[in-house]
């Protein structure tokens, strides 16, 4: 059986080559080369500056003759812009309906309120007893601890790690742990989910234990379509405590920073208001040409160096979460903080973290990456030259290279995702390599996603938490 | 030592053949977008192993046959009719037992005409791309990309995981 | 160092070792815990690159020591004497001191004594010196024992009781179902209650519900109905009153997740239990060692291996241990150093228990005045089947085992012959022939060694690939796990000759069958054969059925018996060394297992098994881990 490969083809100005690809992906090409017409930039798919957040990649040519690493090469270039896209769309400005409002442009006063931040949070669409959400609904119940400090419309942000305290949950696999900064201070994760995705888990009562044991058939995300459904979009978002001295160098929020109370470890509930900075941005997009998702993953260029950067000598002042003056004697890197983990207290132990080379074999990834961030930049700092959005840099897109639309291709359930391997240092912190299947790839570990019954739920975890 | 990157079309002869040698779907080998370059990463292993002038050779006797119906290429390179298969026969046994297992093995001839004597591992995905679990309609051990419970159902056809079947074969 | 500064000192951060750390950790008592190997990772990508790029894929080839990354005729194994905690491996099972941990007296084609026991032969199990320890690659499977298991002396008149009642075993093995996650259904377990005895408290549920059959498991199934077994195996023998056995097959309950459950992801079939599940939805002891260490009283000390109890007036005053480590070119380097705690715990498995209880007390020994230390060694020994299906049953996935023919594992034959389980395996020849890669050499390169190529052909192209499917596709085997009768000549002594890195002298191992075993043997070949016949399978198993390669010489893992041959497989759970019994003249712990002779001491592990049974060990000794943890907190006052 033929795979089919989602190349699909733009139609370009006069004088272009049309890449047809000798697969059968035309039928796909056919299927979305109008919608691509119709919202096409002039010259191909570039980033842009705009509120509009793309229901897809778009695809422009491919090089003539080209070579698998060329070709790797264009791909990955047309998603990583599409990534950039949905950071710059989803980081807007919002108006009062949430969308990002057309007449502010991102970054214009330094600092905004994003889209994603008025998505739902899932603690708040998995209630307690199974309770049915609203869209609109609130913060769920204000934890005592935090009442003192609580003003109407502020997020309360409680996970720790991706190791959350309830039992049932689930978080990263093995021993991974939190990730400490050089104050001592846990960092913070929110996971937020859109309407079509929160549409979907509510139609389908897929917000209870009940709903799922009684739910049939496959769990099956709306798709993105370009220039069409915005599809189901998950965000994941990790928080560092900042001076508010800082803020300039951060997208950051006033929040509640909660610690529900522990059995064992055993501590009480605490609760505090903080300025926190945002240091890491997921953005999982189910999309036509994702069936396996799309996996957008940004960093703030301040996290952490690079292998090379350490062996060139070339360090920053200062990161948010290496140390540049402790020695590898005295600060192994990327070691997990001992146990017990106790986000009440400041820790003696910080976390030094240094960004491992994933791309190998993948060069593409890197190079296309390199190239878009500098895209990214000169578009920002043009809006803004105090933009904090000016701070971030995406790490990569993984995408899945061999997939049909909207569903998998027979015999390849992964998809043969590129780049293979994909970590972002603030979420998938202990799992930096390229060992298969354990770790970190986007695709590879979200593929074992079920809901509280054992039945797979389409790559996304927060099915789980679900009581 | 930096060499000229292999020429595209070498490789794609290469996974051709690897493709006729095996059974399995060229594109399956070599797919149209390619992350993983297992032909590339067997192509060089194997001519660190056997030298550039005898994968030049192969290929041309590859290239000569190309357009032959594959099970005669595979039979042909092979030599699978002969009690002693030549040394570019154990060649094509190697680069076989590479794609199917993920291992190199030596020809023969370099090794005093013992049979079967593993070189290494080649790569952590070299094991995980192996053909031979998809040949048992199943998953390398110690990497599934199936759910909960497909083991209580019987497995997608032979063609599906990529073998290029006769009519009537498979199951 | 007169002043404890913990409460308890455990020696062996494994199953039971973490388990009774947690229990006392969360009931706020101070806890050391000295464990040999080195530390548990930050994550099993390394394990897994081990894994990936091991020719031989043994049960020890994830883990540290390059023992197991070479394979036959590539390379050697390192030798035990300059490693600092080398341990019992596949790869080393037979071979000379210089691979091999054990030292075994053990000859090729074990020789048979007066009795008619075979001696000499090569003990055939291993284990792993490394934080979290053996169950690393435990398979997960969960089994409870069944009454007459405990009574074997009561009930038919041979070996011993367990000095602990059915009624609070159930009771233990509750709570050690859930600290594992134990998948199953009580209700899938009910026809082994008449069958063999098997109960559950009313009402009883486990954590989480079963793991699916796989496709092996209902073929088997399905033939197997209505059929059953003599005891004693001699079908055409006109034996009087001889009881017939129910042959079906069950579920079996496993640590592997069938829903999401402390943290760990479902099961996805990855088809590698053992040697490592590359995703923890299988239960390992270092999901409970961080539970321990959450509670914040829990320490540990990696690579300090324990060397000598030291005992006065019957309490143990302090543990003496080598603090290790190596460089880059395996140069070792030790400190000796010692500890103390009030109570202490011995939990480094069956055979290093036995070890450093022999050492201890300048090599005079501790904690045995019963002489029962190191003696009673036994394992389950394996008898491997393996057939060809007259149809497709799709092996090479699922969890390695889903489940087995429980049904033969008690009966009047008891005071005969040994019982036996039969496990069914879900990776084709893997085991049984190193397949797949057996028959895809033999088919590439017209060898024989899988039996299925005795023309010596050679295949190619599109015939290759349906060639192999056909085969690979239709593998299956049983493992059959036999309960070893104890026997006081199969022990542990220390080897006066051979030492490791560290300058410890190594285990000597002293084994062999008897003949209740080797009848087990003989009615577990012949219980295949039937059931591989009912199937209409065709059977390959090596060397009982036409031993293959013709003139064969036999090795010291080969034995005959009534003129067969069988070929010896450990199924990894080492036992009996320190056995637990009410009479402290002939065992060496209590049914909490603590020593009868040195009273501040637990000596815990399945070491403590007095009979074997034919179910896996980990669940039962798990559960015995709990009873310790009670009465070291009911000895420390609280």
């Amino acid at each position: 059986m033929k795979k089919l490969a989602t190349i699909l083809v733009l139609a370009l100005a006069v004088g272009c080559r049309k890449e047809v690809p000798n697969t059968a992906a035309t039928t796909a090409a056919a299927k979305t080369a109008p919608a691509a017409a119709k919202t096409s930039a002039p010259s191909g798919p570039a980033i842009v500056l705009s509120p509009a957040i793309p229901g897809d990649a778009q695809f422009g040519a491919l090089p003539p003759n080209a070579t698998n690493f060329q070709k790797l090469l264009a791909i990955q270039g047309d998603f990583d812009i599409y990534s950039w896209n949905a950071f710059i769309a989803l980081n807007w400005p919002p108006g009062p309906g949430g969308k990002g409002d057309p007449k502010k442009t991102i970054g214009q006063d330094g600092d905004n309120d994003t889209v994603w931040e008025h998505y739902r949070d899932v603690a708040d669409v998995f209630l307690p007893g199974g309770k049915p959400p609203t869209w609109k609904g609130g913060t769920g119940d204000v934890p005592p601890e935090c009442k003192a400090d609580y003003a109407p419309g502020m997020r309360i942000l409680s996970q720790v790690g991706k190791t959350p305290t309830v039992l049932t949950e689930f978080s990263q696999p093995f021993n991974t742990g939190p990730l400490i900064d050089q104050n001592g201070v846990y960092t913070r994760y929110e996971i937020l989910v859109n309407k079509p995705m929160f549409d979907y888990i509510l139609s389908n009562s897929l917000y209870s234990k009940a709903g799922q044991q009684v739910f049939s058939g496959a769990v099956k995300f709306p798709c993105g379509v370009l220039g069409g459904a915005e599809g189901a979009i998950m965000v994941k978002s990790a928080w560092k405590v900042i001076d508010p001295a800082d803020k300039s160098r951060f997208h950051s929020e006033q929040v509640l920073v909660y610690s529900p109370a522990s059995q064992n470890p055993s501590y009480p509930a605490a609760c505090s208001k903080q300025t926190v900075g945002l240091v890491g941005l997921h953005i999982g997009h189910k999309t036509n040409s994702g069936a396996q998702w799309l996996w957008s993953t940004f960093e703030h260029v301040d996290n952490v160096p690079t292998q090379a950067d350490i062996a060139g000598g070339m360090l920053k002042a200062s990161y948010n979460y290496y140390n540049p003056k402790c020695t590898a004697a005295d600060c192994p890197a990327n070691q997990v903080p001992p146990r017990p983990w106790n986000p009440t207290l400041v820790s003696s132990f910080h976390s030094q973290i240094v960004r491992i080379d994933t791309f190998k074999g993948n060069e593409f990834a890197a190079e296309s990456a390199k190239a878009r961030n500098a895209d990214a930049l000169k578009l920002l700092v043009g809006v803004n030259p105090n933009s904090v959005w000016r701070n971030y840099e995406l790490i990569s897109t993984q995408w899945p290279t061999n997939t049909g639309t909207c569903e998998a291709t027979p015999g390849d359930p992964l998809g043969t995702p590129a780049p293979t391997f994909l970590a972002n240092t603030t979420a998938e912190t202990y799992i930096q390599g390229m060992v298969p299947n354990v770790s970190s790839s986007c695709i590879e570990c979200h593929n074992n996603a079920t809901m509280t019954t054992p039945v797979a739920s389409d790559f996304t975890y927060v099915l789980q938490r679900a009581q | 030592m930096t060499t000229a990157p292999v020429p595209e079309q070498t490789l794609a002869d290469f996974a051709n053949m690897s493709a006729a040698l095996t059974g399995f779907q060229a594109n399956v080998l070599r797919p149209f977008l390619d992350p993983v370059n297992l032909s590339g990463l067997y192509y060089d292993f194997a001519v660190s192993q056997v030298g550039q002038p005898a994968m030049d050779a192969l290929l041309g006797a590859y290239r000569a046959i190309a357009t032959q119906p594959v099970q005669i290429i595979a039979d042909t390179l092979l030599e699978t009719a002969s009690p002693k298969p030549s040394n570019q026969a154990q060649i094509c046994q190697s680069i076989v037992l590479v794609w199917y297992l993920g291992s190199w093995y030596k020809p023969a001839y370099q090794n005093n005409g013992l049979l079967g004597a593993v070189v290494q591992v080649v790569s952590s995905q070299a094991y995980t791309n192996g053909l031979v679990w998809k040949a048992a309609q199943a998953h390398p051990m110690g990497f599934s990309a199936f759910t909960f419970g497909y083991w209580s159902q019987p497995p997608a056809s032979l063609a599906t995981f990529g073998v290029n079947v006769s009519s009537g074969g498979g199951q | 160092m007169s002043d404890p500064t913990y409460d308890v000192v455990i020696i062996g951060a494994g199953v039971s070792g973490n388990l009774i750390a947690k229990q006392l950790g969360l009931a706020g008592k101070k806890v050391l815990i000295l464990e040999a190997g080195p530390a548990v990772p930050d994550s099993r990508e390394q394990y897994m690159e081990n894994f990936y790029l091991a020719l031989a894929k043994t049960p020890e080839s994830p883990y540290p020591s390059i023992a197991g990354r070479l394979g036959p005729g590539v390379g050697t194994l390192p030798n035990p004497a300059d490693l600092p905690t080398p341990r019992a491996t596949v790869l080393a099972i037979g071979q000379s001191p210089a691979e091999s941990h054990l030292i075994q007296s053990q000859t090729a084609g074990a020789p048979i004594n007066a009795q008619g026991d075979v001696r000499q032969l090569q003990f055939s199990s291993t284990y792993e010196r490394v934080g979290g320890g053996t169950a690393w690659h435990w398979l997960g499977t969960s089994l409870r024992l069944v009454p007459h298991d405990l009574t074997m002396y009561s009930t038919y008149g041979v070996f011993q009781d367990w000095p602990i009642s059915y009624d609070e075993m159930e009771t233990l093995w509750g709570l050690a179902e859930t600290e594992i996650g134990v998948a199953a259904s009580v209700a899938q377990q009910e026809p082994l209650q008449a069958a063999i005895g098997l109960t559950y408290p009313p009402g009883y549920q486990y954590p989480m519900g079963p793991i699916p059959t796989s496709i092996v498991d209902q073929t088997i199934s399905s033939a197997v109905s209505g059929m059953s077994v003599p005891g004693d195996g001699n079908e055409n023998k006109n034996s009087e009153g001889g009881e017939e056995y129910s042959v079906f097959v069950t579920p079996t309950p496993a640590g592997r997740n069938s829903q999401p459950y402390q943290n760990r992801r479902v099961c996805a079939g990855n088809t590698n239990c053992i040697p490592i599940c590359p995703i923890q939805a299988k239960w390992d002891p270092t999901v409970t060692l961080g539970d321990a260490l959450d509670t914040g009283n829990v320490t540990v000390i990696y690579q300090a291996v324990a060397v000598n109890i030291a005992v006065e007036n019957k309490s143990v005053t302090r543990i003496d241990y080598l603090q290790w480590s190596a460089d880059a070119n395996g140069n070792l380097t030790s400190t000796p150093q010692s500890v103390t705690g009030t109570l202490y715990v011995l939990a480094a498995h069956a055979i290093e228990n036995a070890k450093l209880l022999l050492l201890s007390n300048d090599q005079q020994g501790i904690a045995n005045c019963s002489d029962q230390v190191g003696r009673n060694l036994m394992d389950h020994v394996l008898y491997l089947a393996w057939a060809l299906a007259d149809q497709p049953v799709w092996g090479y996935r699922g969890p390695l085992a889903t489940s087995g023919i429980e049904s033969l594992r008690d009966g009047e034959f008891r005071s005969k012959r040994a019982a036996f389980r039969m496990e069914i395996g879900n990776e084709g020849w893997n085991f049984s022939a190193g397949d797949p890669y057996t028959t895809t050499l033999d088919l590439i390169l017209g060898t024989n060694n899988s039996q299925l190529n005795p023309q010596g052909q050679r295949f190619g192209g599109v015939a290759l690939a349906e060639k192999l499917n056909f085969f690979l596709t239709r593998q299956f085997r049983f493992g059959l796990l036999l309960e070893q009768a104890p026997q006081a000549e199969n022990r542990v002594t220390l080897d006066p000759t051979y030492k490791d890195g560290l300058g410890i002298p190594r285990p000597h191992i002293d084994y062999g069958l008897d003949t209740y075993t080797m009848e087990g043997y003989r009615v577990a070949a012949d219980t295949c054969s039937a059931v591989f016949q009912q199937m209409g399978a065709k059977e390959f198993t090596q060397p009982t059925v036409n031993p293959y390669p013709p003139g064969r010489n036999p090795g010291p893992g080969d034995f005959s018996y009534q003129g067969k041959e069988y070929h010896l497989y450990g199924a990894g759970h080492i036992m009996g060394t320190h056995r637990m019994g009410a009479d402290s003249s002939d065992s060496v712990v209590d049914a909490s297992q603590r020593s009868h002779d040195v009273p501040n001491l637990w000596i815990v592990g399945s070491g403590s098994f007095p009979t074997v049974a034919t179910a896996n060990p980990t669940l039962t000794l798990m559960a015995l881990a709990f009873k310790s943890a009670q009465s070291i907190l009911a000895a420390l006052g609280s």
